[in-house]
């Protein structure tokens, strides 16, 4: 183990090398215009496992799409004008996995493609749509991206001798790191905005704690080496969450100097006179899941609306697991999904969409609510909801369900059912990444195309 | 004694005779099983399985390619795997044109048996892992003193043969809160005199003429030795030193300023992962671990905790790898307290039980299953569990002993309310044969339970996979859980008619011919584990059933008994899970050549539990890692 003293340019050009480039937010404000700049474009990716029923989701025509909603989409009605549907887009074909189809419809829905066969006891799929949005806007905000789940991501199977892992991810950092989400919402609220005293004022971080982890970082680098390729990826994805705690502290520190020039008159504000007041969040007692989902809704509309992070995905449940005993029974979400032709579990399935279509809509309603410069915060995102099936019964995936929300600061045309649109999963996510202004420069997993069927 | 005879004995002059011995046989058992599968193999999975799992996989099975490269990752699953199922006539499926005998199926599971031989000996790579929660708490808790609850904030993490969930980023900002409460509980406040621990970490304060930047460097090297279980590196010493300089830029004292130091420490991750120290000047492929390492190894498989200074010393010494002295040295870790780990990291995964503590009981049905009895379930298991390692007992009494550990509330579900009082475990002798081990044990019996009812199902997988070491195939994908049919015409069956309902159907049968059975011999005890003889709706519990082999038993005493009677199955199935903890990772290919050498030396000490852990640290797989291939 023989190295030179690390020194600092080394290290940063180490990072851009390795595909991550820090930020440095400070010197970018200062040499932002006078006036306030355009808002701008967020994404987000609420998902549900399972499929939906088809008949009570998908609207006939245009004119249901608009005026009578089919059950599981009705919360949606006074915003059909902001919304998007888009019927057949199709799903990764699952062949050689298909004793697997849960683990995959989690897992491919944001990378678009099958994990690599001959490394399946091992996480190796791709980055995610989100991820390659985060590594390109994420140094402008707090938090490169924000991740939630409502439960645990610690499922354990591993069907078609797939890692685990795969049942519980959405969100790949790299083709072998799954980010982890953030289930309790008191860790995320801290999270986004510092941790609260006992006398209620933000405790103030350690400006040395970020330089300190500077150099341990620095000498990770000669342990890195020592290592075999499986080894590094365990210790970059330490390393990676260090990083993304240096830059936390890094953002604090400047976010907390730019209130001092903006107060001082040096620097002007980024904010719009116009701009609605940032919500309240208040963490629920109790264990009602609507009220849980409800709050990790409004931790994104938060961290959206404060342009903490611009990217999210959120995992209102993954695969097998949920029950919702709200809804009067106690049987799991999976067993229903395999209904035939048992009507007793067709409407215990529609329940389920139609509550997990409601969070959802729930978000986007509140995000319609709030004034962003000229017109509102869902005006400027991109929402997206859906699932890794269409169906869960027969386990088809020709028709995958995704409601849009928002315009994308002007890319997307809403108010819109498209009923014969033809694409796949990955084609979408390309599509969805141009309209937020994220270049790419190979496209997403399997796709082929951009659907410009759903552009403005 | 001549001076050549004593070298070699020094040596270990029998030892590498059996070596010898040993590559041989391997090299014949290779060239056999090469010849098995090309002879028998081949012609078997084209006559009877490449119609479906050919070319193309079904069912993610593919016997074909598996056929090119048997010894593989991937071929080596998909045999296992076909084995499993034609093992129990799930494969070929019913409507096949062709079906082998039951000679055939028997021969073609032997055969795949044979797959270890084709791999080459190997002991795997040192896989580097992350300290558990309780790990990093034991550890934080032996070098500094401080109490492990520290660590309590950290998310519980879920084990799979060692491999951990991955790390938020959250997560390491939880580390980072944790080094700095343990650095505020190490350094005494500006102006008091230095707590006992930051005496012992940074030596007494210096004088004032002292060269404190190279005081900073001598206390790094003592720090970074304990906390990354080795010596550092001078690159490391460097990091640390820098880190003090911060400090002192920064206007921090001495203390302060070394105080920093200790806090890159505890986020460094040489303290937070079990890594190799450096790469090793070999040519050779494969190389034995360095006292370090096996030092950590050891102490963090039988502990949880880091190497104490007794540990430390003979890895300083470089005399630990020697047989004699690791032989001890696992001895008088196994007599430490701190063993008590090896239920908590090893004991209860391995019995299921790591999740009654959060598993849901109907109350209603189970108003008795309070937290204070379900930890006394735990207690039980784990007091039974380490009276078998510190008594040196066979594995045999896991499934057939006369005595348990009970405490009040605990003693009332055995039926014994009246002789345990008060909320003291103690050793109690029991006279029943239906109790005593694992398999009349509550909490084994309440965690393979639903929250209001018994499911032999899960009971039967729970014998036949955690006890006997089997291979089941799963259910296929789309199988609502019994508890899910609500069918009308299911109404008024009992639990035993209504899970023999499997049998009717074909997909099912073939399985659960196999596991209900075995789950039928413990219906006597309830989701809890209490003693009944009639079921919920009042009719007579019917516990007769069979194993497998075809051996039949009418009650929980002789399922026992039967069970008692395969001991090498048992101590193989033990001795494989504790192997693929230790090592952190599973077991195929070589590895199981190495399980059949443990089993022949532990067969000899009528495989006595500490027979079992020696052998397995002792082994060429816990003692070597591949560096290269």
């Amino acid at each position: 183990m023989k190295m030179k003293n690390p020194s600092h340019i080394d290290r940063r050009t180490f990072l851009k090398g390795a595909g991550v480039t820090l930020a440095l937010p400070f010197m970018d404000s200062l040499a932002s215009a006078a006036a306030p700049t355009k808002p701008p474009v967020r994404l987000a990716f609420m998902y549900m496992p399972h499929g939906v029923i088809m008949d009570q989701f998908w609207p006939k025509d245009q004119e249901a799409f608009l005026k009578a909603q089919p059950p599981i989409i009705r919360s949606l009605k006074p915003i059909m004008d902001q919304c998007l549907m888009m019927k057949g887009i199709s799903g990764v074909p699952i062949n050689p996995f298909n004793g697997a189809p849960h683990a995959l419809e989690l897992s491919t829905w944001l990378t678009g493609r099958l994990p690599e066969a001959n490394s399946r006891g091992r996480i190796n799929i791709a980055i995610s749509a989100d991820q390659i949005m985060a590594n390109y806007v994420g140094a402008h905000t707090l938090l490169p991206s924000l991740e939630l789940a409502t439960m645990p991501q610690t499922w354990k199977e591993n069907q078609e001798g797939l890692h685990e892992g795969y049942y519980n991810h959405c969100s790949y950092r790299s083709p072998t790191q799954p980010v982890p989400a953030e289930t309790d919402p008191r860790n995320v609220l801290n999270r986004l905005f510092g941790k609260r005293g006992k006398e209620g004022k933000v405790t103030r971080t350690n400006p040395l704690d970020r330089q300190m982890l500077d150099r341990v970082l620095g000498g990770a680098r000669d342990l890195r080496k020592t290592l075999a390729k499986v080894d590094q990826q365990k210790l970059d994805e330490y390393l990676d969450s260090v990083r993304s705690v240096e830059r936390r502290i890094a953002a604090i520190e400047t976010r907390q100097q730019e209130a001092a020039f903006e107060k001082n008159g040096v620097a002007p504000s980024k904010r719009h006179a116009t701009d609605s007041a940032p919500i309240e969040v208040k963490i629920p007692e109790g264990d009602k899941r609507s009220k849980y989902m409800q709050v990790m809704c409004d931790l994104t509309v938060l961290a959206f609306q404060t342009d903490t992070t611009r990217v999210s995905t959120y995992v209102g449940s993954r695969p097998n697991g949920a029950s919702y005993p709200e809804l009067g029974f106690s049987n799991q979400h999976h067993s229903q999904t395999h209904y035939g032709s048992d009507q007793e579990k067709i409407r215990k399935v529609a329940a389920i969409n139609q509550f997990n279509v409601d969070q959802f809509a729930y978000m986007v309603k509140k995000m319609h609510a709030l004034k962003e410069g000229d017109g509102t915060l869902l005006d400027n995102c991109i929402m997206m909801w859906g699932s890794g099936l269409e169906d869960g019964n027969k386990h088809r995936r020709d028709n995958l369900p995704f409601i849009l929300a928002g315009k994308g600061g002007g890319a997307l045309k809403t108010g819109r059912f498209l009923s014969g649109v033809k694409g796949n999963q990955a084609d979408l996510l390309t599509t969805l990444l141009a309209c937020v202004g994220v270049p790419l420069d190979r496209p997403i997993g399997i796709a082929t195309q951009q659907i410009e069927a759903i552009k403005a | 004694m001549k001076r050549s005879a004593f070298i070699l004995s020094l040596l270990g002059f029998t030892g590498f005779f059996s070596f010898m011995a040993t590559a041989m046989d391997e090299a014949t058992l290779r060239a056999d099983a090469q010849k098995v599968f090309k002879e028998k193999v081949g012609p078997f999975v084209r006559k009877y399985c490449a119609g479906c799992h050919g070319s193309r996989a079904k069912a993610g099975i593919n016997l074909q390619s598996a056929l090119k490269n048997p010894s593989g990752e991937s071929g080596s699953l998909h045999f296992k795997k076909a084995a499993a199922n034609v093992k129990v006539h799930d494969m070929p499926p019913e409507d096949s044109s062709k079906k082998p005998t039951d000679a055939e199926r028997r021969q073609f599971v032997e055969w795949i048996g044979k797959l270890k031989y084709l791999a080459p000996r190997d002991p795997g790579p040192f896989v580097i892992r992350r300290l558990t929660k309780t790990e990093y708490a034991n550890t934080l808790r032996d070098l500094y003193g401080v109490d492990s609850s520290v660590a309590d904030s950290l998310p519980d993490e879920v084990v799979g043969e060692g491999f951990l969930n991955s790390i938020s980023a959250l997560q390491s900002e939880q580390f980072l809160g944790i080094a700095n409460k343990v650095v505020a509980q190490v350094l005494a406040p500006e102006g008091k005199a230095p707590t006992a621990v930051q005496k012992r970490l940074f030596g007494e304060a210096p004088p004032e003429d002292a060269d404190l930047r190279k005081a900073a460097r001598v206390a790094a090297n003592s720090l970074a030795r304990d906390a990354y279980r080795r010596p550092p590196t001078d690159a490391e010493l460097d990091v640390l030193v820098d880190v003090y300089d911060l400090g002192r830029d920064n206007k921090l004292n001495h203390t302060a300023a070394q105080g920093l130091m200790l806090k890159a420490v505890l986020v460094s991750p040489q303290f937070l992962f079990i890594t190799p120290a450096g790469e090793p000047e070999s040519k050779e492929n494969i190389v034995p671990l360095d006292d370090f390492q096996l030092a950590s190894r050891l102490s963090y498989l039988l502990w949880s905790a880091p190497p104490d200074a007794e540990l430390a010393a003979l890895a300083d010494k470089g005399e630990l790898h020697k047989p004699g002295v690791l032989r001890a040295q696992v001895g008088r870790l196994l007599q430490d307290t701190r063993a008590r780990a090896l239920f908590d990291g090893f004991g209860a995964q391995w019995l299921g039980i790591n999740k009654l503590d959060g598993q849901v009981f109907d109350p209603k049905r189970f108003p008795q299953m309070t937290q204070a009895l379900r930890t006394a379930m735990i207690e039980e298991a784990r007091l039974f569990f380490g009276s078998i390692v510190s008594e040196n007992q066979s594995v045999v009494q896991f499934v057939n002993s006369d005595y348990t550990f009970l405490n009040e509330p605990l003693a009332k579900v055995y039926g014994l309310g009246q002789s345990v009082r008060g909320p003291k475990m103690r050793r109690v002798k029991l006279t029943n044969p239906n109790r005593g081990g694992i398999l009349g044990m509550p909490a084994t019996l309440a965690t393979t339970s639903f929250p209001n009812r018994t499911s032999p199902v899960n009971r039967g997988v729970w014998v036949l996979e955690q006890i006997l070491g089997e291979r089941i195939p799963p259910p296929p994908a789309d199988i609502p859980e019994l508890g899910e049919q609500e069918h009308k015409d299911v109404k008024g069956l009992t639990l035993r008619q209504l899970t023999e309902r499997h049998q009717s159907e074909a997909t099912c049968r073939n399985c659960h011919k196999i596991l209900d059975p075995i789950g039928f011999g413990l219906e006597n005890f309830d989701a809890i584990g209490r003693w009944r003889d009639k079921n919920n709706e009042g009719l007579p519990i019917d516990s007769a059933g069979q194993l497998p082999d075809g051996k039949k038993f009418s009650t929980p005493a002789e399922l026992k008994r039967l069970l008692a009677q395969r001991e090498a199955d048992l101590a193989r199935n033990l001795t494989e899970r504790l192997m693929a903890y230790a090592l952190g990772r599973q077991l195929g290919g070589y590895d199981d050549v190495v399980i059949d050498q443990i089993m022949v030396k532990i067969a000899k000490e009528n495989y006595r539990m500490r027979a079992i852990i020696t052998e397995v640290i002792t082994s060429y797989l816990f003692t070597h890692r591949r560096i290269k291939g």
